[in-house]
C-alpha cells in the first residue's frame, strides 16, 4: 500500500492473456478469412470459384434487368412504327377519297353545264 | 506488448500482407494480449472483449495492405480497439458498470502487489468516463507517453494530460491514506 498510485496502476494493468480457446478461435478466424485469400493464377476451385459464385446472383439480376429494359424499348419502338403506319394509311385513304371527290365534282360540274347549254330557258 | 511487438518481424508483416497463414498466426499471437486486455478493461466483460478483439483483428486482416510497419500495426490496433470500445460504451452506457464486478480477471493475477488495492483500482477505473479510461489504459497498460496517446485517440495533448491528471487525482481522493502522491505525476 505504500507504493505510489502510478506504480500500482502499471503493475495492475499489465496485459492479460485471453483464454487458449479464444486464441485458437481468433487465429482460425483471421487465417480463414476469405477476404484475405489471395487469388491464384491457375486456381480452378476454392476461393476463386467461391468468389465467382458470389457474383453469379448479381450477374443474373443484371441480365434480367437488361433484358426487361431491351424488351420494353423494342415494344415502344414497335408501337411507334405501328402508329406511323396507321397514320400513313389514313393519309393515303384521305388522298384517295379526295381524288374521288374531285372526280365526282368534275363529272357533276360537266353534266350540269351541258344540261344548261341544251336547255337555255331553264 | 512492446516485447511481443519486437518478436513480430517486418518480414513476417510482409508475409502476413500476402496472406501467409503462419505470419498471420504470429501477428495474432504477438498482439492479442494487448488488444484483448484493452477491450476487457474498457468494456468490463470477457464476452464483449472477445467479440471486440475478434472484430478488430478481422478489420485488420482486411486492411493489412495499408499497414506500413510494426509500429504502425501496433498504433492501428490500439487506435481501432480504443475507438470501438469508446463507441460501445457510449452506446450502452451501463454495460460496463453492471458487469465489472462479475469479472475477476481484469487485473494481472500474477502480480505481487496488494490485491485489495487492485480491486479498489478496478472499481475506480470503472468510474472514469470512456475517454478518460482509454487514456489511463494507454498510459499504464500500453506504456505510451501523452504525445502517443494524443495521436492514438486523436485528442489534443492538453486534453490527454488533463484526463490523466484528473483521473489520478480522482483515484487518490477515493483511496484515502492508501497511496502517497510521490512524484506528483511526473510522468504526465
Amino acid at each position: 500500500m505504500s507504493q505510489d498510485l502510478e506504480s500500482q496502476l502499471r503493475a495492475a494493468l499489465r496485459p492479460i492473456a485471453a483464454s487458449a480457446t479464444f486464441e485458437k478461435r481468433l487465429i482460425a478466424c483471421v487465417t480463414d478469412d476469405p477476404q484475405h485469400s489471395q487469388p491464384k493464377a491457375n486456381s480452378v476451385g476454392g476461393a476463386g470459384w467461391r468468389s465467382r459464385a458470389r457474383w453469379l446472383p448479381v450477374a443474373a439480376a443484371a441480365c434480367v434487368l437488361i433484358g426487361v429494359g431491351l424488351q420494353n424499348r423494342l415494344q415502344v419502338r414497335r408501337e411507334r412504327e405501328n402508329g406511323l403506319e396507321a397514320r400513313r394509311q389514313v393519309v393515303e385513304a384521305l388522298r384517295v377519297t379526295s381524288q374521288k371527290l374531285d372526280l365526282a365534282y368534275e363529272i357533276v360540274k360537266s353534266q350540269s353545264s351541258s344540261f344548261t347549254d341544251e336547255n337555255p330557258g331553264v | 506488448m512492446n516485447e511481443a511487438v519486437r518478436q513480430f518481424t517486418d518480414h513476417e508483416l510482409a508475409l502476413a500482407r500476402n496472406g501467409d497463414a503462419q505470419a498471420l498466426t504470429a501477428l495474432v499471437l504477438a498482439h492479442q494480449r494487448s488488444v484483448y486486455s484493452l477491450a476487457l478493461r474498457m468494456l468490463g466483460t470477457r464476452d464483449l472483449a472477445e467479440d471486440l478483439a475478434q472484430d478488430v483483428f478481422m478489420q485488420l486482416n482486411r486492411n493489412l495492405k495499408s499497414i506500413e510497419s510494426r509500429e504502425h500495426l501496433a498504433f492501428w490496433l490500439r487506435k481501432v480497439t480504443a475507438f470501438r470500445a469508446i463507441d460501445q460504451l457510449r452506446q450502452r452506457a451501463r454495460v460496463a458498470t453492471t458487469s465489472f464486478d462479475e469479472d475477476t480477471h481484469l487485473f494481472n493475477d500474477a502480480d505481487t502487489s496488494d490485491p485489495l488495492l487492485q480491486r479498489h483500482l478496478k472499481l475506480l477505473l470503472e468510474e472514469l468516463s470512456p475517454a478518460a479510461r482509454a487514456v489511463v489504459l494507454l498510459r499504464y497498460q500500453e506504456d505510451l507517453d501523452p504525445v502517443d496517446i494524443a495521436q492514438t485517440l486523436e485528442m489534443p495533448i492538453n486534453t490527454v494530460k488533463s484526463h490523466l491528471k484528473r483521473s489520478l487525482e480522482f483515484m487518490r481522493q477515493e483511496t484515502p491514506g492508501a497511496l502517497s502522491s510521490r512524484g506528483e505525476d511526473e510522468s504526465i
